[in-house]
């Protein structure tokens, strides 16, 4: 298995340039602190007791794009100034390549999600679903950082420059957060932006993490639904992203 | 056992551009073999087939007698590619860039530190150790690839154009490091160039390309009467002037190529010295005005015209 050399590659990628660790994950800070601040009063009204465990499992979705993203960019830098081609004439398994990348993509992802967990800490969040909840959404987010960088990688090879990909990332990424329930309960939505809502996939990741933490129980059913829905798209995305390179040597 | 044996390669390009029109060529083991042509051959097309990276069209293609369709696992962990484009990872260093191509080829640590060590020395990088590969220079990335190239031990090392926009001294010495990589370690190599001097100097057989096709193969020495064949150069005042001595100068040397260019005419060469003196002598007796004459080397566009002139095959 060659999964191991591409991975270190990227890792030590992201090791000299750390500051995008920091530049993917500002964004999403900024709103768990604002809204922290500013909206958890009103939200008491509600009936949302703590708002900042509420927007968490939103603002990890929007970890998990923007740390992903940045693995796409790489396929560009390494194919100007670095091995990308040298690696596609060695006899490396192409999936090997592939995972490799997205494998870095989703221990970045990791490394940011901690950081929001610790500093949900402060906001008093708690993990209501215990140790097996842990578990759980760990695997979530594993599931979901998967399938957003195998997606990244794919659409990487298919645009020709970074600024394309950088414009086409940021039209998906705000429109599946704002059709999600990242940051308000879909029982507040009626007609078709309900629907719209609920055919997002990303909803019901959210929804899924929110119950973990919240709630503390979660109906078998309703997690078994996610763990599917997010195999089959990864399955999706990793295969999208495994023809994009097979594609690369098809000129 | 041929390296490589290539029959009626053609690639046509999604888009349309056929860049390979039914090639032929024969590499043996342990030869130093050059490919020459202009820019737009097809020169890096044959190399990126070669080496796995683009499927041809149609034609056979062996790799130490292994089919390149149904082998290619097998042939990529013989071979390595040095590109026209040097494809260093920049956030490595130096020696983290040639672990990770044995990493890639799987090569066991202990044997990939000591041949890293011979590398190093051998190509001479022992003083960039310590500074970070975005510093270097072209020339020294470039001596970088190679040598992460050979981590590997393949058995044939491409390269394409290895010595693209160097000045003379460092052409040199690359064609130094090529012989030494031939001797040293038993490696065939495979590069491409559009220098005659380069071609002819470093290699054992020398395949000249036009448009997708091979036009040529042989040695140097079998090459030489078109690779070393001199021109003459006359120049008159004006384009009238050139036209009368192309009458005169085609007349004397009836049977060879005199080709006209604006106010300039060009003789192929038997004997550049005589050639020359016959050539002044005719041009003050019969009074003919010119300007200058001069012997020149030949470039790839003269022997070109030279190998379609005489209808070689
Ligand atoms: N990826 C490609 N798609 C389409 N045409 C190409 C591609 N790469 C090269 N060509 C065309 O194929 C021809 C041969 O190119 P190339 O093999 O790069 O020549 P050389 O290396 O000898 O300069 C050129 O006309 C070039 O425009
Ligand atoms: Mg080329």
């Amino acid at each position: 298995m060659s999964i191991f050399p591409i991975l270190w590659r990227n890792v030590k990628w992201r090791y000299h340039n750390a500051f995008t660790i920091v530049i993917t994950i500002l964004q999403p800070m900024l709103w768990l602190l604002l809204y922290s601040a500013v909206a958890g009063q009103s939200m008491k009204g509600v009936g949302i007791e703590n708002y900042t465990a509420f927007i968490l499992p939103g603002l990890i979705v929007l970890v998990c794009f923007s740390a992903c993203c940045s693995g796409g960019i790489m396929n560009y830098l390494m194919k100007a100034d670095g091995s990308f081609f040298r690696v596609l004439i060695a006899p490396v398994q192409r999936s090997s390549i592939v995972i490799g990348q997205i494998l870095e993509a989703v221990l970045c992802t990791f490394i940011e999600v901690v950081i929001m967990f610790v500093v949900s800490l402060f906001f008093s969040v708690k993990i209501a679903s215990g140790f097996m909840g842990l578990v759980l959404i760990v695997f979530l987010i594993f599931m979901t950082a998967f399938f957003i960088s195998g997606l990244a990688y794919a659409i990487s090879l298919s645009l020709p420059n970074e600024v394309v990909y950088e414009t086409v990332m940021s039209a998906i990424i705000l429109p599946v957060f704002f059709l999600s329930t990242a940051l308000f309960p879909v029982d507040t939505l009626t007609g078709g932006l309900k629907i719209a809502v609920n055919l997002n996939p990303f909803t019901h990741v959210i929804n899924a993490l929110r119950a973990l933490i919240l709630d503390g129980n979660i109906a078998q059913s309703d997690i078994i639904f996610v763990i599917i829905l997010l195999a089959v798209l990864c399955c999706i995305s990793f295969s999208w992203a495994l023809h994009s390179l097979k594609k690369e040597m098809n000129l | 056992m041929d390296a490589i044996y290539v029959e009626n390669l053609v690639k046509k390009y999604q888009n349309g551009m056929q860049a390979l029109n039914g090639v032929s060529l024969t590499v043996k083991e342990g030869e130093i073999f050059s490919l020459l042509g202009e820019n737009g051959a097809g020169k890096s097309t044959l190399i990126n087939i070669l080496t796995t990276y683009l499927r041809p069209t149609s034609g056979t293609i062996s790799v130490f007698g292994k089919d390149i369709h149904n082998e290619a696992a097998v042939i990529r962990s013989g071979i390595a590619c040095v590109a026209q484009r040097t494809s260093i990872d920049t956030h490595l260093s130096l020696t983290e860039n040639m672990m990770f191509q044995s990493k890639l080829y799987k090569i066991p640590k202990t044997e990939a530190k000591d041949r890293m060590e011979i590398l190093i020395s051998c190509f001479g990088l022992e003083r960039y150790l310590k500074y970070p590969v975005s510093s270097y220079s072209g020339g020294v990335k470039r001596r970088l690839d190679i040598a992460l190239n050979m981590m590997s031990n393949p058995k044939i090392l491409f390269l394409d154009e290895p010595t693209v926009g160097m000045d003379v001294q460092s052409r040199m010495a690359m064609w130094e490091m090529m012989k030494k990589i031939r001797s040293d370690f038993g490696t065939t190599i495979f590069l491409t160039t559009h220098y005659l001097e380069e071609a002819e100097s470093l290699s054992d057989t020398i395949c000249i390309m036009k448009d997708g096709k091979e036009v040529l193969q042989g040695t140097p020495h079998t090459l030489r009467q078109y690779l070393q064949q001199n021109i003459l150069k006359i120049t008159f005042a004006d384009k009238g002037a050139a036209k009368i001595g192309l009458k005169q100068i085609a007349k004397f040397f009836s049977g060879r190529k005199v080709v006209l260019h604006e106010e300039h005419l060009s003789v192929c060469c038997e004997n550049s010295q005589v050639d020359l003196k016959q050539a002044g002598h005719l041009l003050f007796e019969q009074n003919i005005a010119f300007m200058g004459i001069e012997i020149l080397q030949p470039s790839l566009e003269d022997v070109f015209i030279r190998l379609t002139s005489r209808g070689v095959s």
